[in-house]
């Protein structure tokens, strides 16, 4: 990032940096681990994604082999800062299509004993899932939309200067 | 370099394929891509008759499927009269046969819970669940 | 901008609902039959909230072991009826989830999945239901656990068997378990025996299978005289 971004950053945000900083390696932190502790078991992964009975099982089972990667690669985007509002939208999109599906299983009355963390959270009940899963979304959007706002001027700066 | 939000989220979902797919190919023997059965508890018709006079076949249909047609030499094994049935299935079973249970499809679960049953409950080993079925039986005959 | 999205996906979500024909009461419905019942009833109540009556083009099971009975083919509009799902238990244990796929000529819910989940309460839990000795090998003693669920104490456990070759002998030890030890004569000859499990007090009966297997025993490692050190 150049020092006019650096500077559009500090005058954005009355927050200072170090603070987001902070949440970026915490909600990166959270997805790595999630996504370590899934890529070590794809297969149980692969069980668990059928047990909410949305997908069917062959795209369910493809999902489990490449879901905990993205979460890996993203998290990482978030912490290197590179890629990382690409990062934060795809981690945004995943906690949300986890979110409905997690509420449609429960309304279902599923008997679903996983969570983000896959099958390490399986004795959670669902108010545990659903407080941390609407944390992390809360938390995402505010980054994505200061970031967003931070990346539309900085796009805009950097056009202007190249114009 | 400049890249939009729709070019950074497209190369890390490019670069999480790699490892996705090598993990894919690492576990392919631990994981069947058609059914949550494991791929090595799952035998296809045409394995399962290359076991010849080493496979006990079960059927784990209903009584009356059983009855319309089966297998031939199949042994009936359901959940309807499991308590009645399982009897006569282990006096014809011996430890070095291999047990095929099918069902009428792919999609039905009757075999998979008559497989686990004789795994988890009776403790048999080398049970394996039909790819396809009776359906299956029928298409390669 | 922002403004008009939200107010043109709200739009597009309200029509969708507002065209929606059949709605129904729940498409998950979670059972508890006790352990005498031979069938477990969902009963899938719906209504035809939409404009146009609703055909019913087909209702199918996941199993053979479970009926499922419209109540009309065709459900005039604001109707309302029911879906009946029958799950015949047999012998089946834990908990079994069956599904009845419905499909109509509503476009908007052109097939539903109506869960039906059994919690079949067992009493008993036995494990392994089947020992057994190939001919040849060491008539020891192989045991048999059986664990009493919490909602069903049994204070003492009836274990006979239906051979005079077997003898099986109940010891209880604790928290709702008993260990049951089978053993056989000999095992020079193919026979099986039947071992009829009855807790005390209760008229359900649990069976277990002995066998002398037709095949030799596998071959053990040889085991070096003792006092022998290598």
């Amino acid at each position: 990032m150049t020092s006019a971004t650096s500077n559009i950053k500090y005058q954005t945000s009355n927050i200072p940096q170090f603070v987001w900083r902070i949440v970026d390696v915490i909600i990166a932190a959270v997805f790595i681990y999630a996504g370590a502790i899934k890529a070590l078991d794809p297969v149980q992964f692969a069980h668990d994604i059928d047990n909410y009975k949305i997908l069917p099982w062959t795209v369910g089972a493809g999902l489990a082999f490449y879901l905990p990667w993205l979460e890996i690669f993203c998290g990482l985007a978030l912490i290197v800062r590179r890629l990382y509002l690409g990062g934060l939208s795809i981690l945004t999109a995943l906690i949300s299509v986890f979110l409905v599906a997690t509420i449609a299983a429960k309304v279902r009355g599923l008997d679903i004993t996983c969570g983000c963390f896959g099958h390490a959270s399986q004795h959670w009940n669902f108010s545990a899932h659903l407080t941390l899963d609407l944390l992390l979304l809360g938390a995402l959007i505010i980054l994505l939309l200061r970031s967003g706002r931070d990346f539309r001027s900085a796009w805009q700066i950097l056009n202007d200067q190249e114009t | 370099m400049k890249f939009s939000l729709a070019c950074q989220a497209l190369i890390l979902a490019a670069f999480s394929l790699l490892p996705g797919v090598g993990q894919a190919i690492y576990f392919r023997d631990k994981i069947s891509w058609q059914s949550p059965v494991p791929a090595s508890e799952m035998v296809t018709v045409v394995q399962a008759r290359a076991w010849g006079g080493n496979a006990i076949w079960v059927d784990a249909r209903p009584d009356n499927e059983f009855a319309r047609d089966h297998v031939p030499g199949a042994l009936s094994l359901n959940e309807d009269r499991w308590g009645e049935l399982l009897p006569l299935f282990l006096a014809e079973w011996s430890p070095e046969k291999k047990i095929v249970v099918y069902c009428s499809s792919q999609g039905c679960n009757a075999s998979r819970e008559v497989a686990r049953r004789l795994h988890n409950e009776a403790q048999l080993k080398n049970v394996f669940v039909l790819e396809g079925g009776w359906e299956e039986w029928l298409k390669k005959k | 901008m922002k403004t008009h999205i939200f107010a043109l996906t709200l739009s597009v979500i309200i029509c969708i609902t507002a065209r929606a024909g059949l709605k129904w009461d729940q498409t998950m419905i979670e059972l508890h039959p006790t352990a005498a019942d031979k069938q477990a009833i969902g009963h899938f109540k719906y209504q035809n909230a939409g404009s146009k009556p609703v055909r019913f083009k087909s209702v199918r099971t996941s199993c053979g072991c479970t009926a499922a009975q419209t109540q009309k083919e065709e459900v005039p509009e604001g109707e309302k009826g029911e879906i009946t799902a029958t799950f015949n238990i047999g012998e089946r244990t834990g908990t079994q989830v069956k599904t009845v796929t419905v499909e109509t000529d509503d476009p908007a819910n052109v097939t539903t999945v109506l869960t039906l989940k059994a919690v079949i309460p067992q009493q008993l839990e036995i494990t392994p239901t089947f020992v057994f000795w190939g001919q040849g090998e060491a008539p020891k003693p192989k045991t048999i656990v059986v664990r009493a669920a919490k909602d069903f104490p049994v204070k003492h456990l009836k274990v006979t068997s239906s051979s005079p070759d077997f003898q099986a002998k109940v010891e209880e030890t604790g928290d709702g378990q008993f260990k049951i030890d089978v053993q056989p004569q000999e095992t020079t000859r193919s026979i099986a025996s039947t071992l009829t499990i009855q807790p005390e007090g209760s008229p359900k009966i649990f069976y277990a299978t002995a066998r002398i297997t037709t095949a030799p025993a596998a071959p053990t490692a040889p085991t070096p005289p003792a006092g022998q050190t290598h």
